[in-house]
This record gives C-alpha cells, sequence and structure tokens, in this order.
C-alpha cells in the first residue's frame, strides 16, 4: 500500500463554470480510452447554456475510462472519466488536495501530505473521494476578495502555491492574460465606433420592460400567490379609506403569564382582541358598498408569512368560543399547516377581523392594509424593553424597564372615526395591562 | 551633521535637551562620574553638575518613585535602568503610580525612563531580555523602540517633551554598532512607522536591533522585501503596516523579545482582523521562544531571530 509505484486513478469532474451554472454537456472527447494525457492537456469539449469550455487533464497518466459519454448532459460535479495516474500521489495532489493538508507546516511539513502514512490524501480507487473535490481547492482571503471583485471564477485560476495554492499573484496574472487576450478593434487609427446603442426595451403589457437590463436583472412572472396578494392589496387601497392608529401598551404582565402558559404572546393578544371586540362591534364587522354588516361571533384571521413566497390568513372560526390555550393550538395548527399548503380553501375565507403580527421578525411600527370587505385589522408589532415612567398607587412616579409594544389598528374611515379606534385600542390595552 | 554610533546619538540628544530645558534632569546608578554602565551620560554630570545629573542608590523603586515626584512637580526627569531587566524592581512605580497619574488625579508626569534592553553578548538571563510588552499592557504609558542613531536621538527629545511618561528602549546591540550620520540640531520626530526598505513580495515588521536583522536578511533572500521598522509599540502605527500589507499581502513579524504577547503579536493579531481580505498567506511570527536567554554563545544564538532565520522564514512565507 505504501508502495510509490501504486497507481493511482484521478477523477475527471464536470467543473462549476460559474455561480448560476448547474449543469452542462459533454461535447466531444479529445482524448480516448488508453491514450496518454499530460497535465492540464484538454481533454474533453463540454457547453454549457453559458459558456463552452474544454476541461485540462487534472493529472498525467493514461485516460482509463470514459464515464460519460459525448452527448449527455449531467450536473456539476459528477464525474466524466477517469485518468491513472503516472507515478504515485503528488501529482494527484491538485485535485485531492484537502484544506486540512492546507495547514501551514512547521518547515519540515511538504512530504508528509505525500506519504499519505494517515489515509488523509485521496487513495481513490474505491471513488469514495468523488464529489467533493472542487470544493477542497484553498483560496486565501485576498484572492477571494480579488475574483469576487472582477468577477472571476477562480476554478478557472492556475495555482502556482504551495499545492496548487491559487495565489494573489495568479490572480492578477490571470487578469492581465484575460485582459491581453481581448481582440484590439483597430491596429491601424485611433478611431473607435460608438457603442451600438442598446436595443429599445420591449414594453410589455404593463409598460415595464421585459428584457435583462445592463445591471443583470432578471424578468420573471410573479407567482400566482403574489398576484392574488397583489389584487387583494390593490382592490384594499382603492376601495377603503385606511387610516391608523397607534397605541403603546406595557405588557409586562403579559409577558409573564405567557411564559407560564408556554405559549407566544399572539394568543393572548387575541384572546383580548376577541373580548374587546364585543364591546366595539363597528369593527367586527364588513362593509360592502354602504351596506354594514357587524358580527356577533368573531371569526379571526390571522396572518402567516410564507417567508419570500408570499403570506396566507387562515380563520379561526368561532374564535370567541375558544381559551388561550385553544387559540395558541389553532394559530399552531394552522401556521403548520398554512406553509405546508394543506389549508383547505374554506380555512381561509370568512374572517370578520384580522390580526397581524410582523413584530415576530422585529418590526416596531407598520401601517397594515386592511383586509376589504372586513373594516380593520390589528398589528402586533415587536415588544421591547424600554425604560417608561411608571406611577405607583400613591401617584409617585419612577423610570422603570418595562416590556412594550407598540398595536397598530388600520381602520376603514368609511366604517368608523378616529375616536371609536382609539377607544377600541385604549380597551384593548387595558385589558391587556390589567 | 557628524557621524554618531546609536550610544553618542542618546548622548548627544540628552545633553541638547539638557541645555534647552533647565527643568530635564537626569536620574540613575553611577550616571555622575562613572558615566553609567554604558557611558551614555559620560562627561553630563561634569557639564551639569550633579544637581541635574544625580547618582541615585541601588534602588530601582526608589528611582522611579522619587522620578515621579520631580516630574509633577514640574521637573522633566529621565532615569536610567542600568540593565533593562533591572527595571522589575521599579515596575509598580511605574505601572501603578506613573502610569496612572493622569487618569486618576489629572496629573503629568513628563518622565523617560531609558532601559538598555536586549541579547546577543552572553549576557544570561539577568542582562539580556526584553521587557517592552510588559509597558505595553499598562494604559498611561509610551513604548519608543528606535533602531538607528538619528530615530533614538529624535525619539528621545519626542520622549523627554511628552507630558506623558515614556518607556525608551535602547537596544545594546546598537550602541557601538549602528553609525550614522546626526544632524547638530535633533528635532522631534513623530511616533509613526517607517518603511525602511521597499517592496513588493512581502512585508517585515520590526522593531529595534531586528530591525538591522531583517534588512540583512531582505538583501540575502534575494527578493522584493518590504520592510517597515515601528520605531514605536505604543502608540503603534498600524496604518503604515496596513498600507504595506495591502501591496504585498504576505507579512513576517520579527521580535526580539520572548513570543507570548510581544509587541509582534498585536501586529499581527490586528492584521489579521483588519486585513484578514488582504492576505495571501497566514501571518507569519517569528521571535525569541518563551525561554530566560542563556549565558552559552552558542545557545543564545540558537534562541535568539537572526539574519538566517529571519532569511528562511522570509523563503518560506515568499513560497507559501
Amino acid at each position: 500500500m505504501s508502495s510509490p509505484t501504486t497507481e493511482q486513478t484521478v477523477e475527471v469532474v464536470m467543473p462549476a463554470m460559474g455561480t448560476s451554472i448547474t449543469e452542462g454537456e459533454v461535447i466531444a472527447w479529445l482524448k480516448q480510452p488508453g491514450d496518454a494525457v499530460a497535465a492540464d492537456e484538454s481533454i474533453c469539449e463540454i457547453s454549457t447554456d453559458k459558456v463552452d469550455s474544454e476541461i485540462p487533464a487534472p493529472a498525467a497518466g493514461t485516460l482509463a475510462e470514459i464515464l460519460v459519454e459525448a452527448g449527455q448532459v449531467v450536473e456539476v460535479g459528477v464525474t466524466l472519466g477517469r485518468i491513472a495516474a503516472e507515478g504515485s500521489a503528488p501529482v494527484a495532489a491538485p485535485v485531492a488536495a484537502t484544506v486540512e493538508e492546507e495547514a501551514p507546516p512547521p518547515a519540515s511539513g511538504n512530504s508528509q501530505a505525500s506519504t499519505s502514512g494517515n489515509g488523509r490524501a485521496s487513495t481513490s480507487g474505491n471513488g469514495k473521494d468523488s464529489g467533493n473535490d472542487k470544493a477542497k481547492r484553498f483560496y486565501s482571503p485576498v484572492a477571494r476578495r480579488l475574483a469576487a471583485d472582477r468577477g472571476i471564477d477562480l476554478d478557472q485560476v492556475v495555482g502556482t502555491g504551495r499545492n496548487g495554492r491559487v495565489t494573489k499573484r495568479d490572480v492578477e496574472g490571470f487578469v492581465a492574460t484575460a485582459a491581453k487576450a481581448e481582440p484590439t478593434l483597430h491596429t491601424d487609427s485611433p478611431y473607435r465606433p460608438d457603442p451600438p446603442p442598446p436595443p429599445a426595451p420591449v414594453p410589455s403589457v404593463n409598460g415595464h420592460p421585459t428584457q435583462p437590463d445592463e445591471l443583470g436583472g432578471d424578468p420573471q412572472p410573479l407567482s400566482r400567490m403574489r398576484i392574488a396578494i397583489g389584487n387583494a392589496m390593490r382592490n384594499s387601497q382603492q376601495t377603503a379609506a385606511t387610516c391608523h392608529t397607534v397605541v403603546e401598551c406595557d405588557v409586562t404582565a403579559l409577558e409573564a403569564r405567557r411564559r407560564e402558559l408556554g405559549v407566544t404572546a399572539l394568543p393572548l393578544v387575541a384572546r383580548a382582541t376577541i373580548e374587546t371586540l364585543r364591546e366595539f362591534p363597528d369593527l367586527n364587522a364588513t362593509l360592502d358598498g354602504t351596506t354594514i354588516t357587524r358580527f356577533e361571533r368573531v371569526h379571526l384571521g390571522i396572518a402567516v408569512s410564507l417567508g419570500d413566497d408570499g403570506l396566507i390568513v387562515p380563520v379561526i372560526k368561532d374564535a370567541q368560543d375558544l381559551s388561550i390555550e385553544g387559540l395558541a393550538a389553532r394559530i399552531k395548527d394552522l401556521a403548520r399547516r398554512g406553509r405546508a399548503k394543506q389549508l383547505d380553501p374554506q380555512e381561509v375565507q370568512g374572517a370578520t377581523f384580522t390580526i397581524t403580527n410582523p413584530g415576530a421578525f422585529g418590526a416596531s411600527i407598520a401601517t397594515p392594509v386592511i383586509d376589504v370587505p372586513q373594516v380593520a385589522i390589528l398589528d402586533l408589532e415587536a415588544i421591547v424593553r424600554r425604560p417608561v415612567v411608571i406611577a405607583d398607587d400613591a401617584g409617585s412616579e419612577s423610570i422603570a424597564i418595562r416590556s412594550m409594544v407598540n398595536f397598530v389598528l388600520g381602520w376603514d374611515h368609511r366604517a368608523v372615526d378616529g375616536v371609536y379606534a382609539a377607544r377600541f385600542l385604549g380597551q384593548l390595552r387595558a385589558t391587556l395591562q390589567g | 551633521m557628524a557621524v554618531e554610533t546609536y550610544l553618542e546619538a542618546i548622548t548627544h540628544a540628552l545633553a541638547q535637551e539638557m541645555e534647552r530645558d533647565e527643568r530635564v534632569m537626569l536620574m540613575g546608578e553611577d550616571i555622575g562620574t562613572f558615566g553609567g554602565a554604558f557611558k551614555v551620560t559620560y562627561g553630563l554630570g561634569e557639564r551639569f553638575g550633579a544637581e541635574r545629573v544625580r547618582d541615585t542608590p541601588i534602588a530601582e523603586a526608589g528611582i522611579v518613585g522619587t522620578a515621579v515626584g520631580a516630574a509633577i512637580t514640574g521637573m522633566r526627569p529621565v532615569c536610567e535602568m542600568q540593565f533593562a531587566d533591572f527595571v522589575a524592581c521599579g515596575f509598580d512605580q511605574i505601572v501603578n503610580v506613573a502610569a496612572k497619574m493622569h487618569y486618576r488625579l489629572g496629573l503629568a508626569v513628563p518622565l523617560t525612563i531609558r532601559l538598555p534592553s536586549g541579547g546577543g553578548f552572553s549576557g544570561g538571563p539577568f542582562h539580556s531580555q526584553n521587557p517592552e510588552a510588559w509597558f505595553m499592557h499598562a494604559p498611561g504609558l509610551k513604548v519608543f523602540a528606535p533602531s538607528t542613531p538619528r530615530d533614538a536621538a529624535g525619539l528621545l527629545c519626542t520622549a523627554i517633551r511628552d507630558p506623558n511618561p515614556v518607556i525608551f528602549m535602547e537596544n545594546k546591540s546598537l550602541y557601538r554598532r549602528a553609525k550614522e550620520e546626526v544632524p547638530e540640531v535633533v528635532e522631534e520626530i513623530e511616533p509613526v512607522a517607517k518603511v525602511v526598505r521597499e517592496g513588493d513580495d512581502l512585508t517585515v515588521v520590526a522593531y529595534g536591533a531586528m530591525v538591522g536583522a531583517a534588512l540583512e536578511a531582505a538583501e540575502a533572500s534575494g527578493r522584493s522585501v518590504e520592510v517597515i521598522d515601528l520605531r514605536t509599540l505604543v502608540p503603534l502605527d498600524l496604518r503604515t503596516v496596513m498600507d504595506s500589507v495591502a501591496k504585498t499581502s504576505r507579512l513576517l513579524v520579527v521580535d526580539e523579545a520572548n513570543e507570548t504577547c510581544a509587541a509582534g503579536a498585536q501586529v499581527a493579531a490586528a492584521v489579521g482582523e483588519h486585513g484578514f481580505e488582504l492576505l495571501d498567506a497566514p501571518v507569519r511570527r517569528l521571535a525569541t521562544p518563551d525561554v530566560p536567554i542563556p549565558f552559552s554563545p552558542p545557545l543564545e544564538a540558537a534562541v535568539l531571530p537572526g539574519v538566517e532565520s529571519i532569511r528562511r522564514a522570509v523563503d518560506e512565507l515568499a513560497d507559501y
């Protein structure tokens, strides 16, 4: 096993040609099994949707086998073929070098990597090491920065440092060569033609350009969910006379209570909101043209974020009948199924009032859009610890650290007035502060 | 302008400052008639009198303590430790009294303490140390460590005129070996680092006696090596170092002091933290291992960084 003449195989993999490229096609093999290959000699032509390129041999030796025939499309990182390396391990280093081997060896370290005494250097054969090889190349911080600044794919740069490391000088050399390779327009005249005018943007139905602009824009159609959300929100803005009112609420006691119950603040706020709504029926209502319908029962909508995909508002029917724990369980269940896209259509309809909770993501104030025909939406913002003036029973004042939150009520001025909204919020605050 | 040794340049600056400002006075063991262990103050006793060139008992805490008292009442004392190693006896007066006086009481302590430091002449563990890092770690002190006669003279003026206590490192191996032209009238030098050799392949940061060794090693390596002389350790001029690393992307830091927490460790840490994206190779350090300095000449040569070990480190780093 330690014999220096042991033949080793080195894998030829589909290289990553850029971050957006995930697959490539083998166009042709320039070498056939059994052919001798020199290190860095082109052995295979490949094509991706962005670039055509040749793959250099990662080691000198003999092309042992071809695993992906010309015409096949495979993902980046897939082994295309194997080279039987000539001699022993050192030639395999550029492909097999591991990050560990890059640890700065004190003076004597160089021979360590090639003897593979601890079995760390890849002696392949069983193909166990395949797949990771491209990730094993080490780039120094400055090489990475230069590559990022100049948009260079470091995999393309030949390294001249220890164990084939790509040094700053290699990157600069690569840039200089690339610049030189660019053909000159004229050799006989200093005249340069004006750059061709950019193609006129093709307007789409809504007047926005559909061609990618020079900044690398990539127009994509909106998802169906985004279109649906957009239509609903625009409908609200065009229909309702939306106003917003904010109250600040001390939720120190609520925080203690929710910890006791092991739930989030949302079900406690929901419970208090439901109770308060029953005293303010104008807000637990829908408005259709000139007809307002007030409800005795509360069908509570809870906005659930689906991350970057959008949001969904499942509805807790007859929320007035549920305890805090019951609300917590329903919210959890609806959110989970909402995110898994398992809700029934009737579970996202029929709300009489909606609570949204961007505070869970740290927002301290927002202006929520009413989900018409409902007439109001309550926004629970982030709970933050703040110094506030408090008074004891004797009326003496001091500054204390309290858990504070903003409640923002978005309300439709067609249905109610500002005083009504403020009174609702005041009552909600009183309920929560106890 | 005359050629002076490092030692003569210090004597020159001391005399000039005593002439210029009568508040400047010297204190130390055998510095008067005898002229000091290394003869730095030779002739100054005769010229300025025993009042201003004071022989003291062999008691470093007493020397520094008395000098602190003199400084806060308006004098500008310059204390000589016979060897830097002996400063340990006066340590409390320096780090707890002198260094914190302004912070605690708002009083200036315009005090300079000269420390003949460094090895290379079989002085053994009590006469070869480089204790500058002890003082870098005590807020309120400045630490200067010049490597050339001109810098020694100029920075000594800066130290004496500074309202803060300054630890002034004088590497003994430079005393008679380093020679250059020193201007008649010595001017203050701003406490910043200096690029003493320009290059593109890598940067060597050094101070004191290691600057000369680094320059020789750079020459011997045949590479394009940039050498930076820190000159002052507090304040530490990282801007100059960072600018150089931005160019070369490789850094070797050399200390004659013991390795752990040495001045060079501070430079290496700062470049690692603020210059990570400039680096093409790990920051390399070369320092005396954490052992006392041996008497035996071959053993001492083995532990101290020198031209040969610096050149090897330069090669390894350049080839990384």
